[in-house]
């Protein structure tokens, strides 16, 4: 049951799901009858031709990504170069949080609309700049929440494990034998069951 | 891996006791053991000599380089060296670990050689983090000769999930893809979904 | 918006990570009546566009369609992603907690999950006495490689007559203390009724 495998995304992923929630700046190249409910600020019926909308990812990129496009996308604000500027000066003074809860994975799919690869080139600086401090910060006994806030989510997750992992080498560098301990989802539970009755009183 | 599970491994390595007890040979599953003869040391995996010694069966002889003297030497060497030095044990952080707790009455000096082990083992971490910072910066390759299990495991998972994840980056199209648009406008057949959700 | 319902689904099983929240049976009735609807859409749409086409004229439905058909697709991803991981989590719950299910969980699952449950779990036995000769092995039990064949646990609550393998009974109470195999004590360990005590 501990087997564990890096992030890749596929077809049931919560995570890719969510990532693909994300918002991108569209513009539609055709007219669309019925469907302007696309369009939350306006009250036609149908979309026409140019205009231009924040769609999510979902939608954006079968559409867009065909031989036939019914729109085009264009890069995300923080992609663009102002902002890769800002990582390459120094990547770990940024709070990525702020920038996109899913920093990478949607950089990910839309680094393929800069032909230059720029995106690319950002991207990786940014995650292997970034490293260092991850790598210290797993190993942190506390782990302090401000510094947590400002990962992305991909690099929480990475965090997350990388901590669990370096706290049970600690624990057994220090400890002459090992704990059994209560299954996670049971503890859990227990918790969960102690707020709710603490929510009775 | 977790460490319980590495320590396991370790407990594999043979170590020379003194039994205090006569018995005929043992036959294990993962091979024999003995015969024992009072004071005549024998070799038994390390798990073995664990349990005997906790139920006081036996004497530990602490393997050649459980000795101050030589990890001492050791010590300067793995700071004066910029690679990782070979480790007198491929486990010797585990040997060192259960030796220096259940039988320190059979080992010199121990709370100095469990003093020295430990700073050897930090030196060593010192050594690895640096290492994978300018593997996963991409500067250079990481040098990982002659790490113990112990010491690799101890950056799993973080290095292969960060090297996993930049190899995506560097992928043309790191994306699964949903059914291409031009097939699919003869649409999924329409009635089966439909009947599907009812 | 479209596809809101569906994405909901998703993240409430995101927000509760290492639980079951209780099966949205109105979300997914949402989600299924947008589908539903949307292909009903599709095919009057395409039905009309054929028409108009033997006339010669009318309005070009394509992009309505494909848009539709894409709104369709990443509704039922989302309803199959909910459903899947869901069985996800229900199956490491076998592992965690054991056969039984504690009662507040239980109450969260489908009909279907229920069913699907006590199928893997008796699946599961199944196997488990089918290794080897001797009456199988218990796969549940010794997850980290074992130290000794006693261990002391501490008793966290009253929990009654207990039966050991060799058939003789243990009267389980709380706050006291037992020596006990090892073997014997790992399920409840893992179900939270012991505690490991290590000197």
């Amino acid at each position: 049951m501990s087997l564990c495998y890096s992030y890749t995304p596929n077809y049931f992923s919560i995570e890719d799901i969510l990532v693909t929630q994300e918002r991108i700046p569209s513009k539609f190249l055709v007219n669309v009858p019925k469907l302007g409910k696309l369009n939350p600020s306006a009250e036609e019926n149908d979309i026409k031709q140019g205009t231009a909308l924040d769609l999510p990812f979902w939608l954006a990129d079968p559409l867009s990504f065909a031989r036939h496009p019914l729109i085009s996308i264009e890069l995300p604000r923080v992609y663009k170069e102002a902002y890769r500027e800002i990582l390459k000066a120094d990547a770990t003074a940024v709070d990525l949080h702020k920038l996109g809860l899913y920093f990478y994975e949607l950089g990910l799919y839309v680094k393929r609309l800069d032909p230059r690869r720029e995106v690319e080139a950002i991207l990786l600086h940014t995650f292997r700049s970034r490293f260092k401090e991850l790598m210290d910060f797993a190993d942190d006994v506390v782990c302090d929440p401000v510094k947590q806030n400002r990962l992305d989510m991909f690099e929480r997750t990475l965090f997350q494990k990388a901590h669990f992992s370096r706290m049970q080498l600690k624990s057994w560098l220090n400890n002459s034998e090992m704990r059994l301990e209560a299954a996670t989802m049971v503890i859990n539970h227990k918790k969960r069951k102690r707020i709710d009755v603490d929510d009775l009183f | 891996m977790n460490p319980e599970e590495v320590e396991f491994l370790g407990e594999k390595q043979l170590i020379s006791i003194i039994p205090t007890f006569n018995s005929s040979t043992i036959h294990l599953v993962s091979g024999d053991i003995g015969p024992f003869r009072a004071s005549l040391p024998v070799n038994v995996p390390l798990w073995v000599a664990v349990n005997l010694k906790q139920q006081r069966k036996c004497k530990i002889q602490p393997p050649d380089w459980m000795d101050v003297e030589q990890l001492e030497l050791l010590k300067e060497a793995e700071k004066a060296s910029r690679n990782f030095v070979k480790m007198p044990s491929e486990h010797y952080m585990i040997e060192g670990k259960l030796l220096l707790s259940i039988a320190t009455d059979d080992i010199a000096r121990a709370d100095e050689v469990r003093t020295i082990i430990k700073d050897i083992w930090d030196i060593r971490m010192a050594k690895l983090r640096s290492s994978v910072n300018t593997l996963i910066t991409g500067k250079s390759y990481g040098n990982v000769d002659n790490l113990t299990i112990m010491e690799i495991n101890s950056m799993r998972p973080l290095i292969p999930h960060a090297m996993d994840q930049i190899h995506r980056m560097k992928m043309e199209r790191p994306r699964f893809s949903t059914p291409s648009q031009s097939t699919s406008l003869g649409l999924l057949n329409s009635s089966t979904v439909i009947s599907t959700f009812k | 918006m479209y596809g809101e319902s569906a994405c909901s689904l998703v993240k409430e099983l995101d927000r509760n990570r290492g639980t079951l929240p209780p099966y949205n049976n109105e979300l997914i009735g949402e989600v299924e009546k947008e589908i539903c609807h949307l292909i009903q859409q599709n095919v009057a749409d395409d039905f009309k566009a054929h028409e108009d086409s033997n006339v010669g004229a009318g309005l070009d439905y394509t992009a309505t369609i494909r848009t539709r058909h894409a709104i369709i697709q990443r509704n039922l991803r989302c309803l199959l992603a909910y459903h899947y991981n869901r069985l996800r989590c229900l199956r490491t719950m076998r592992w965690e907690f054991g056969s039984i299910l504690p009662p507040d969980i239980k109450v969260n699952l489908s009909h279907a999950e229920s069913n699907w449950f006590s199928k893997y779990s008796s699946m599961l036995a199944t196997y488990m006495r089918s290794i080897g000769d001797d009456g199988g092995v218990n796969l549940t039990i010794d997850l980290n490689p074992p130290k000794a064949l006693y261990i002391e646990v501490k008793c966290l609550v009253d929990y009654g007559q207990y039966e050991l393998s060799d058939g003789s009974l243990v009267l389980l109470k709380e706050s006291n203390r037992y020596f006990l195999p090892r073997a014997e004590c790992e399920d409840l360990i893992r179900q939270g009724v012991f505690q490991h005590i290590i000197n």
